[in-house]
């Protein structure tokens, strides 16, 4: 069992952080741009829909990321890690690790710069370098306006049908899951069958990476925890890939 | 009641590293011909100007004031985007396929992403800290009305509260109920009083 997968329904938490800012420190505004140009440039697209022309895009970045890589490194973490820091402290962690870890740069280079940063020499205060080649933004405001969408023509039925009892399967979680942990063994309700089969960045141990059909399941609360812990008249919703249920 | 856990600890630079780190990985990544130096700013200003919770708001406001209008945004959120004059991308990253709720007297609605942060980038931009934070994502989907309440939305027993959780593709958001005394308001004035919060479920639009 993972923390991470395992966040529904805690007790003992503090109350709401309201802070509504999306960037708490400007610095994080860089890790979030270059996570999106990741996702932009990432060689998948050349089969995703809508087809990019990736190989086009004159960026020496040759690799795959999306949206799965990052969450399979925050699902990786040491728990208590997972916790300590903050959002985008966490894809700060990830990231600059996938680079150095793909080769791309190295961790040497990548410490004494941040050194030299830290040791406010010229370099600090410096601005980024230019770079040049508009067509890698072409690619990425392209991105941006088109997406990446999972949807695909359904291969078989959907398996379940509106108002059908349905129980969670408890998969094992493995590397990345998109199982939340409080709904596994649960029962719920089939609220509505998404058109079509949905597929994900990659094959995951627990069966998503094929077109699959997607359900909004409705749950009550008193069938996902103790009668004491909940509250009246609430009803709670999760769209869930089809390969984690079965029938009730 | 706030608990007297003492917290995690971290180093007096925290910021200041963390700081540092990106800078010196944006700036590898522009000489290694990955990103240009133009590209984080690119995709900054994307959210900043096409893409935030001025759209949400403006397709919300069109809804109070048209009600067929209002059953195809819920019928189809993706299709009813292309009636109004938006910039491209309605359909773009992380709003391929976008679903709203409607608030009314006897339901409401509240949005969270317990495994992460889903959220729906071209109707409500890019998602406010709270939403990401694993405390909100861990207590509203199991105590929606305590948390809402200190959101400052307090509900009636009466009211059925939804919550919706994404672990898939789709990215809800809420349309939330017009408030008494705006009768005589046009869409753009509506629109003016919207927020992120109410059009996420957490808070109720104020006049």
């Amino acid at each position: 069992m993972k923390l991470q997968h395992n966040l529904g329904g805690l007790e003992g938490l503090d109350p709401i952080n309201f802070e509504t800012q999306v960037f708490v420190e400007p610095w994080e505004k860089r890790i979030f741009g270059i996570h999106t140009a990741m996702m932009a440039l990432s060689n998948h697209l050349n089969t995703s829909l809508p087809k990019y022309e990736i190989a086009k895009a004159p960026t020496t970045f040759k690799g795959f990321w999306t949206w799965g890589h990052l969450r399979k490194g925050a699902e990786a973490m040491h728990p208590f890690e997972y916790f300590r820091l903050r959002y985008y402290e966490k894809w700060l962690g990830g990231i600059s690790g996938f680079f150095v870890g793909e080769g791309y740069i190295t961790q040497e280079e990548l410490d004494t710069r941040t050194a030299e940063l830290l040791a406010d020499n010229p370099t600090a205060t410096s601005p980024l370098p230019k770079g040049d080649n508009a067509a890698i933004d072409t690619q990425v405001d392209k991105y941006l306006k088109e997406g990446d969408s999972p949807l695909r023509p359904a291969p078989t039925p959907p398996k379940f049908k509106v108002g059908d009892k349905v129980k969670v399967k408890n998969v094992h979680p493995s590397a990345h899951s998109r199982l939340p942990g409080h709904l596994r063994n649960k029962e719920a309700v089939v609220a509505l069958v998404y058109e079509g089969a949905f597929t994900y960045f990659f094959p995951t141990e627990d069966g998503l990476g094929t077109p699959m059909p997607v359900y909004s399941l409705r749950f009550q609360p008193q069938d996902m925890w103790p009668e004491s812990l909940t509250e009246p008249n609430s009803v709670y919703y999760n769209d869930i890939f089809e390969v984690y249920l079965e029938a009730a | 009641m706030p608990s007297n856990y003492p917290g995690f600890k971290y180093g007096a630079d925290r910021e200041t590293y963390n700081a540092a780190k990106v800078k010196a990985l944006e700036s590898l990544l522009i000489e290694k011909g990955i990103i240009t130096g133009n590209t984080v700013d690119q995709v900054l200003g994307y959210f900043e100007i096409e893409m935030g919770p001025f759209n949400g708001a403006k397709l919300v406001a069109k809804a109070w004031v048209d009600s067929e209008f209002k059953q195809r945004l819920l019928a189809d959120c993706n299709a009813a985007c292309q009636e109004l004059d938006f910039p491209e991308g309605m359909s773009g990253a992380e709003g391929e396929h976008m679903r709203i709720v409607e608030n009314t007297p006897e339901v409401y609605n509240v949005i969270v992403c317990t495994l992460c942060s889903c959220y729906p980038w071209p109707t409500l931009g890019l998602p406010p800290y709270w939403f990401k934070d694993p405390t909100f994502r861990a207590r509203v989907v199991r105590e929606p009305r305590v948390v809402l309440k200190e959101f400052g939305v307090t509900l009636d027993d009466s009211v059925e509260v939804r919550v919706w959780d994404s672990s898939a593709q789709i990215r809800w958001w809420v349309l939330p109920m017009r408030p008494a005394g705006t009768e005589g308001m046009s869409e753009a004035q509506l629109a003016d009083l919207l927020t992120p919060e109410a059009m996420m479920g957490v808070a109720t639009v104020q006049v």
